[in-house]
């Protein structure tokens, strides 16, 4: 379940990666929205909506776990596209977070996951 | 063309942190002023931490919004991080009815917001690449005679930092800058894709009527952009204009007959509208054209609802219009 889900979060890291804008659009029911569509098209998205709200679950988890005031939360993740909030879902600890702190990435942490998603190591296999 | 494009390879190479980094003087475009500095952009000294929510402010202030850092700090700091991320940066400035347009990662995107009269919110690594120090701050400027650049940063006002040296920090944060625009404004060298992109966001944090605004500046700059009508129906959609929607994206589909969210969003204005003979017609189109794509899921469930509404005692609202194969 976990190695799973964790597979599928390296998928996501590394494909989203390559897209630097938001996407996506929670509208109303029945209407596609404007990112969304535009996604489609440049075949960026393959995600669809259950992960979506998946993500923005994770997101909220993720942010109330790293000190974020839970009445703000909602409104903070309210402002994001679903590609955005995406990519805050694997990447909200490594991502640059500017401020004057020091940030250690966990450089062989990605290399590994980089590894293991392109098949070159196989260190996370499924029991 | 390629006078423009050489002085662009120049400053790359400045940028790529080659040895023989070229001087500001050496890049600047022939056009562009030999020194800006946007000395009205006002200045808030960061408290620890809290560059994002102090470039943030300088940004927003400059661009009309009446905003103190401190009001930012709880929509985008995050204390396990001990910083601020890009993207709540960007999700912030939606808040505030401000358009986030990210720039290109070329510095002659940066000096031309700034002869516009924008100031320019970087990512900077301080430090080296594999251990990074993640700073904000805000270009107000240049001057290519002294070979500096022009920054608000941290607790200074005004910093003056050699040009190699902030093409190094930028180029080491990715080479990531935004502005914020007002509704309506659109820098003159934009790009027409990536600005109705950013307008989609506004779309997508609910910001109705900032991007109303801007769509209708899209559409009347580049009429030609299917995306920009989407967008202006998906928002007149929002707001309860059903005719405006549904003319809407009639005009996006004269463009791109093949996009299935168009299809998908005009069937669900006609059932609305009580048309649900054309609407299930055009939701049938919708699926066929989204297949394998990753809107599928959500354009079947919308023929699925239509298919399931028992028919309209009342007559379909927008009749006089001829509606697409």
């Amino acid at each position: 379940m976990h190695v799973e889900r964790f597979r599928r979060s390296c998928v996501a890291l590394i494909s989203l990666s390559l897209v630097s804008l938001g996407l996506q659009a929670p509208a109303a029911a029945g209407i596609v929205g404007t990112a969304d569509a535009v996604a489609a098209v440049q075949q960026q998205d393959h995600r669809g909506a259950v992960q979506d709200v998946l993500a923005r679950a994770d997101v909220r988890e993720q942010m109330v776990g790293l000190g974020v005031d839970p009445a703000e939360v909602e409104a903070r993740i309210a402002a994001l596209t679903d590609a955005e909030v995406a990519t805050l879902a694997t990447r909200i600890e490594g991502a640059p977070a500017g401020g004057d702190a020091l940030v250690v990435i966990g450089i062989v942490f990605v290399v590994l996951m980089i590894l293991e998603f392109t098949g070159v190591i196989d260190i996370f296999k499924k029991a | 063309m390629i006078r423009r494009a050489l002085p662009a390879a120049a400053l790359l190479a400045g940028l790529a942190g080659c040895a023989a980094s070229p001087p500001l003087a050496d890049g600047l475009a022939p056009q562009a002023p030999r020194s800006i500095e946007l000395s009205a952009t006002p200045f808030f000294p960061q408290e620890e931490y809290q560059c994002g929510p102090a470039a943030l402010a300088t940004l927003l202030r400059a661009s009309g919004v009446e905003i103190e850092p401190q009001a930012l700090t709880p929509q985008v700091f995050i204390p396990g991080r001990l910083g601020s991320l890009q993207a709540e940066l960007i999700g912030a400035t939606r808040r505030h009815e401000r358009l986030p347009y990210l720039l290109a990662t070329t510095a002659d995107e940066l000096i031309e917001e700034l002869a516009e009269g924008r100031p320019v919110l970087v990512l900077q690594n301080l430090r080296a690449s594999r251990w990074p120090k993640w700073h904000y701050a805000v270009l107000i400027g240049y001057d290519a005679t002294r070979n500096v650049a022009l920054l608000r940063s941290g607790t200074e006002e005004r910093l003056e930092m050699r040009w190699q040296r902030f093409a190094g920090t930028w180029h080491r944060g990715g080479r990531w800058a935004f502005t914020t625009l007002e509704p309506g404004v659109i820098p003159l060298h934009a790009d027409a894709s990536r600005y109705v992109l950013a307008v989609a966001g506004l779309e997508a944090a609910g910001k109705l009527r900032a991007a109303a605004i801007s769509y209708d500046a899209a559409i009347a700059r580049w009429p030609e952009q299917q995306h920009a009508w989407l967008g202006r129906g998906n928002v007149a959609y929002a707001e309860g204009d059903l005719p405006a929607a549904a003319d809407a994206y009639l005009r996006a589909i004269l463009l791109e007959p093949k996009d299935a969210a168009t299809r998908n969003n005009l069937a669900q204005a006609l059932a609305d509208s009580h048309c649900l003979a054309e609407s299930r017609r055009q939701a049938e189109r919708a699926v066929a054209l989204a297949e394998g794509t990753a809107l599928a899921g959500a354009v079947a469930e919308t023929q699925v609802k239509i298919l399931a509404m028992p028919p309209s005692a009342e007559a379909c609202q927008l009749e006089g219009r001829i509606w697409p194969d």
